[in-house]
């Protein structure tokens, strides 16, 4: 838990995260609204958090030295993409260059379920997946646009960093706001560091139960989690 | 000294800006709109200019998608303006600015000052500037800015002065207290002030403003249903059904015992729960002192065990805020609902939201003057409530929006949420002398003054210019470590009693909370200096609580509110003797006895005429079947609502059992919202909550039109898969303001006659409700509205979806008989229908199951086709007159393939109306409707106010598998995953 009452309580969680961090094989950062998405662009709040000095070297080490994942879903997505640790796979400055995740353009939150195909199984976090399976699973986000410069988009997807796509009924990606809701660029839903070991999507994996969405039909549970998880075990 | 930089999004990342812009052009209609440009203006003063530097590319702007200027950019023959929130409101860009910086200074947290700068491009008359400034700028919370730079951001606050003492009140004649009335803006009326004179002249001194301002917010129609609890007297009644109704309310009176109770508005109300509770048939209401939420005591499935735990549920509207600023009331309208059961210690997890308005297709220019356009305030309002419950984290199961002329008077806005937590997390206990009153959470400011007693008050012309200070602000991140702090048992475990700050601020909110206490306002946490005494006694603000706690647990408390990132200051002590003391400065501002404020004020009588209902008998125009479903399906009330719908978080939580649309294409509307309960492992019990009500019965017969909001609401339940025996009703009442007329009156008093017999019949008990007397603008009404929420707790494996999954199913249509009116049911039948549907349910027969609502079975039939694309057939027999004549509590049913059709008996029918068929067509009555060309125009009715569509290339299908996976060389112990919580992460 993050606190921002004083300033020492501040140091205090920077310290407390690094020590954690040091002590952990994978950073998950969840979805939501951290600092309510502003000023004017999500995520601030936790690359502000990120780019600490202390903060940033623990990541490197967890990474580098240790061989750890990182995994961010939607708001979680965002700030990876901001920090740069996808596509980049380190926490670097930003350039006009850089990819980035803005808002949908349909200029609103959305919220439903949809379908993703996975493009690439270079990263561990899809241990249990094959290349053209589809999952069904919610999306919900106002800023979930993946734009980058062409340059940058072929190398994503010569390198296998272009995880996964938002398909339609038909199992095809596509621009129709139908299947790909925030108007992402070549229908991308999630991407990865050059290694792989970062892993950033917008869909919600996590928001699986039993018993849930049930009148959706066809449901299709991602193993993620599953997959990260046997990267250690297996 | 004060650091000024400009952001602009770079083309292609200017969404606001070009939606704006064509806002502007369409709807305002400003065609000589060129281009429009939009900049984001942060002042920020109190850090150094390297750290301000190192900010500009992580803070207030990115690169990739931004420009940022150190100078305003030339204007090049534009028209440039800036607009920037008032004074003292809460600005969330500016404070996550502050808070952004201050992580990356480890510092304090700086001054951070935003404003919007506005160019317009084009050749622009004087007065389509100013169109475009009154479009943007709602007085109510933003202002026109300077384009100057300044050399500070402080404000001098000065010293606030004392607090008056109103010397010569006690002596004041009759017309001299209307005038003072009048003067100072209050809510109470002059029985009530005459009743204050005789106290304080009992108390032997003159009171204090505060004192005076304390009592009218205590005695509003907000916190108090003044209106509610005025005794009728003379009840006079034109319509035999009503009479009859009105005298089964006497009898059960008698029968309980109530015969010396005043008969009132919330007498009518309330007892219907308290007869079905004599009778056995209302169980399980856990009942305290303490006001919180509708709670009741239910078994959850956890893991396999049945535990004990508590379901709250409760309604809220904020219809005076919203309709004068529609961002901040609606986000303020969840706010506050979810507060009340959070109040109650309980985790809320789902949301609905039903809203009322007029034709949002209509022009602009038809819009009242004085009044926002109907197009701007559904968007906007829908924006609100959407950004405060997405940013709080509340999965919103289902959302509606009814279109009604009336309700151009004011806007209607009601949040409903549903909350649970193990029983054991509560303590409820009386506060005891010397215990502590902890404030927790938002500091308290000037916004949010006058809240209650605006909202109680009727709403004229001027509305617009004078309540700036009636609204609020939410601030979601705050609200949401509020609940995670309450989801904590060692926490709640520690409450006594707790209360929100909904309205009335600390004077009612801790006022409420014991008989006796002191309260010392120089405690109470402050967002800026020069509050006086009254103001900080009355100023509400959303995101606090008041807690009760035992003086020893006090550091404990503290402590876990500090975990959860929450300030928590002692502010009251709870004192034996039975008054309200507040000090301010070592003054006593407020010294009054709990017997005086509990009074609720001078006794108020009316006089009540229920006059004769009108027939309500709806139509669809069209000679032929295709034609009278075309005219069905493009009517406001029934037409597609995805766009609308989809900005809301559905699935946060990942607890939602029914998605708001569904089959494999989301477009059937799901009958009542359903989520799992929020247990701490794997759970089956699943709570539900769905709405009834419909205006144009209710217009025309307010008794039969409330008691088909209680069958409709039920109905809608029991078609999702939950049994009417255990379901609980809240109900929300809206009308217009009463004023002393009895034919007025007799509006709600019909109402709520026709929500008794509705319980007693149906034998399910209202439990909750909130009313609101102000739907008036000048000589226009809202309809009169009695909104029914069912809701009730039930088993996963029973839920049920309306979308038709299979083609080849029978479909039955199932009903009861129905009275004279051919509107209300007959309830011996209606409760078999109920029975009959519950018992296909529990054994799988049902596929899919719907309800008629304001669209008859042609509508709930139609929208049965939408979600899988499965088209029906309906036997030539079947007289498609009655698919357009209202049938509530009727139940259309797809049979699965190897289920017998019941049979009819003597109280209901079943009728056999037709087969599902593969082709996505619907035929009926010789013809044959194209159901794509139907839905398209079900669609795009109203896509011009809420977009949802558009059409895109394919793109090519990635496939990389040319290299493996890494895989993981070391070996570890146990793994551990660091999930870092940030304030709004969920």
């Amino acid at each position: 838990m993050i606190n921002n009452l004083s300033p020492e309580a501040v140091a205090q969680s920077t310290q407390k995260l690094v020590e954690y961090i040091d002590n952990s094989q994978i950073i998950m950062i969840p979805g939501g609204f951290s600092g309510g998405d502003e000023p004017d662009g999500s995520a601030k709040f936790i690359t502000a958090f990120f780019r600490a000095p202390a903060v940033t070297e623990a990541v490197r080490r967890l990474l580098n030295e240790r061989d750890g994942l990182i995994l961010g879903i939607c708001n979680g997505f965002q700030a990876l993409v901001k920090l740069g640790l996808v596509p980049f796979g380190d926490i670097k400055p930003m350039d006009a260059n850089c990819p980035t995740l803005t808002f949908n353009t349909i200029g609103r939150h959305q919220s439903r379920i949809v379908r993703t195909r996975v493009a690439s199984t270079l990263s561990p976090w899809f241990n249990h997946c094959n290349v053209g399976d589809i999952h069904t699973m919610p999306i919900s986000h106002g800023e979930g646009r993946f734009v980058a410069p062409q340059k940058v988009l072929d190398e994503l997807v010569a390198n296998g960093q272009i995880a996964t796509q938002y398909v339609g009924i038909d199992g095809m990606p596509s621009m129709d706001m139908d299947v790909n809701p925030n108007g992402s660029l070549l229908s991308i839903e999630g991407i990865t560091s050059p290694d792989g070991r970062v892993l950033g999507k917008m869909g919600h994996t996590e928001r699986s139960a039993n018993g849930l969405y049930q009148n959706i039909p066809d449901l299709s549970y991602q193993p993620l989690i599953e997959g990260g998880v046997s990267y250690f075990t297996d | 000294m004060v650091s000024r930089i400009y952001v602009e999004k770079k083309p292609g990342f200017d969404v606001e800006a070009k939606q704006l812009e064509n806002e502007l052009r369409m709807i305002l209609g400003i065609e000589g709109l060129e281009k429009l440009r939009l900049l984001n203006r942060y002042d920020v003063e109190g850090i150094d200019d390297e750290l301000f530097d190192r900010c500009i590319p992580t803070v207030f702007s990115e690169p990739q998608s931004d420009v940022t200027y150190n100078e305003l950019p030339e204007a090049d023959g534009a028209k440039v303006f800036a607009v920037e929130p008032l004074p003292g409101q809460f600005d969330q860009r500016s404070d996550s600015a502050s808070e952004c910086i201050q992580l990356i200074s480890q510092g304090e947290r700086p001054d951070v000052k935003n404003a919007k700068v506005y160019y317009l491009c084009g050749n622009l008359s004087d007065e389509d500037v100013e169109a475009v400034k009154n479009y943007v700028i709602n007085p109510v919370e933003s202002r026109e800015a300077s384009l100057d730079t300044v050399s500070t951001l402080k404000t001098s606050y000065p010293e606030p002065k004392p607090v008056e003492i109103l010397d010569g009140f006690n002596e004041m004649s009759a017309d001299e207290l209307q005038q003072f009335i009048d003067q100072r803006g209050l809510a109470m009326d002059l029985a009530d002030i005459e009743f204050c004179q005789q106290y304080f002249t009992g108390e032997k001194r003159n009171p204090t403003i505060t004192e005076i301002k304390m009592i009218d917010t205590y005695w509003s129609d907000h916190c108090r249903h003044t209106t509610f609890g005025t005794q009728l007297t003379d009840i006079q009644i034109d319509d035999a059904v009503v009479q009859q109704a009105f005298d089964e309310y006497m009898q059960i009176r008698h029968e309980l015992g109530r015969d010396e109770k005043p008969v009132c508005l919330m007498d009518m109300g309330t007892i219907g729960a308290k007869y079905l509770k004599s009778k056995g048939i209302l169980k399980n209401q856990d009942e305290s002192e303490e006001i919180n939420a509708c709670t009741v005591k239910i078994k959850c499935d956890v893991d396999g065990e049945q535990q004990d735990w508590l379901f709250l549920f409760k309604n809220e509207t904020h219809n005076h805020p919203t309709e004068i600023e529609p961002f901040g009331g609606a986000a303020t309208c969840i706010g506050g609902a979810i507060r009340d059961p959070l109040s109650g210690r309980s985790y809320v997890y789902q949301a609905m939201r039903v809203t009322g308005a007029a034709n949002p297709l209509a022009p602009v220019s038809e819009t009242i003057p004085g009044k926002l356009p109907q197009r701007k305030l559904v968007t906007t309002a829908a924006a609100g409530y959407s950004s405060y419950g997405n940013q709080i984290g509340l999965a919103t199961g289902q959302v509606d929006e009814l279109y009604h002329p009336g309700y151009a008077a004011k806007r209607m806005e009601i949040g409903a949420v549903v909350a649970a937590t193990p029983a054991d997390h509560v303590r409820r206990e009386t506060p005891a002398p010397g215990d502590v009153i902890i404030l927790l959470g938002g500091r308290t400011g000037r916004d949010g003054i006058g809240g209650a007693t605006g909202s109680s008050k009727a709403h004229n012309m001027e509305s617009l210019e004078e309540c700036g200070a009636e609204v609020q602000k939410g601030n979601a991140p705050v609200e949401r470590k509020l609940q995670r702090l309450f989801r904590r048992k060692d926490a709640c475990r520690l409450i006594k009693r707790c209360n929100d700050f909904g309205a009335g601020g600390v004077s009612v909110a801790i006022g409420e909370l014991a008989d006796g206490l002191s309260i010392n306002l120089n405690k109470v946490p402050k967002k800026y200096d020069g509050l006086d005494g009254t103001e900080l006694a009355i100023s509400e603000s959303q995101e606090r609580m008041a807690c009760a706690v035992a003086a020893a647990d006090v550091d404990e408390f503290i402590g876990y509110a500090h975990e959860e990132n929450l300030e928590a200051t002692p502010v009251a002590t709870v004192t034996d003797d039975e008054r309200v003391r507040i000090f301010w400065n070592g003054d006593a501002i407020v010294d009054v006895s709990r017997e005086f404020l509990a009074s609720n004020g001078a006794p108020k009588q009316m006089k009540v005429h229920i006059e004769a209902a009108e027939p309500y008998a709806p139509s669809w125009d069209g000679n032929t079947f295709k034609e009278r479903m075309f005219s069905l399906e493009t009517d406001l009330n029934t037409c597609c609502k995805r766009g609308l719908v989809d900005r809301f978080d559905s699935t946060i939580g990942a607890a939602t059992v029914l998605m708001p649309f569904g089959g494999k294409y989301q477009m059937t509307p799901s009958m009542a919202m359903a989520a799992k309960l929020p247990v701490d492992g794997e759970t089956t019990t699943v709570s539900g909550m769905a709405w009834g009500f419909n205006p144009y019965i209710m217009e025309k017969n307010q008794f039969t039109g409330a008691y088909l909001s209680v069958v409709e609401s039920v109905a809608k339940m029991v078609a999702a898969g939950f049994e009417h025996r255990n379901l609980y009703l809240t109900f929300q009442e809206y009308f217009e303001k009463l004023r002393d007329e009895p034919e007025r009156w007799g509006k709600p008093a019909g109402a709520v006659l026709g929500a008794l017999m509705a319980q007693v019949n149906l034998g399910v008990g209202a439990i909750g409700g909130k009313d609101s007397m102000s739907g008036s603008f000048e000589n226009l009404d809202v309809p009169p509205t009695l909104v029914s929420f069912a809701t009730g707790v039930g088993s996963l494996d029973r839920i049920t979806s309306p979308e038709f999954k299979k083609a080849g199913s029978k479909v039955l249509c199932i009903h009861p008989f129905y009275g004279n009116d051919r509107l209300t049911p007959e309830t011996k039948g209606l409760l078999d229908v109920f029975d009959l549907v519950e018992d296909l349910i529990a054994s799988g027969k049902a596929l899919s199951v719907s309800t008629p609502g304001y669209g008859c079975a042609a509508d709930a039939l139609f929208k049965m086709t939408l979600g899988n694309r499965i088209g029906l057939k309906i036997n030539d027999d079947v007289d498609v007159d009655t698919f357009f004549t209202p049938a509530y509590g009727t139940m259309l049913v797809e049979l699965a393939a190897d289920a017998e059709v019941p049979a009819s008996t003597d109280d209901l029918t079943v009728t056999f109306l037709g087969t599902t068929v593969e082709s996505y067509t619907f035929s009926a009555a010789g013809e044959t409707i194209d159901l794509a060309e139907l839905e398209e125009a079900w669609e795009e009715k109203l896509e011009p106010v809420f977009p949802y569509r558009a059409k895109g290339e394919k793109v090519e299908a990635i496939s990389y598998d040319k290299k493996l996976p890494l895989v993981y060389d070391g070996t570890i112990a146990k793994q551990r995953v660091i999930i870092p919580v940030f304030p709004g992460n969920k």
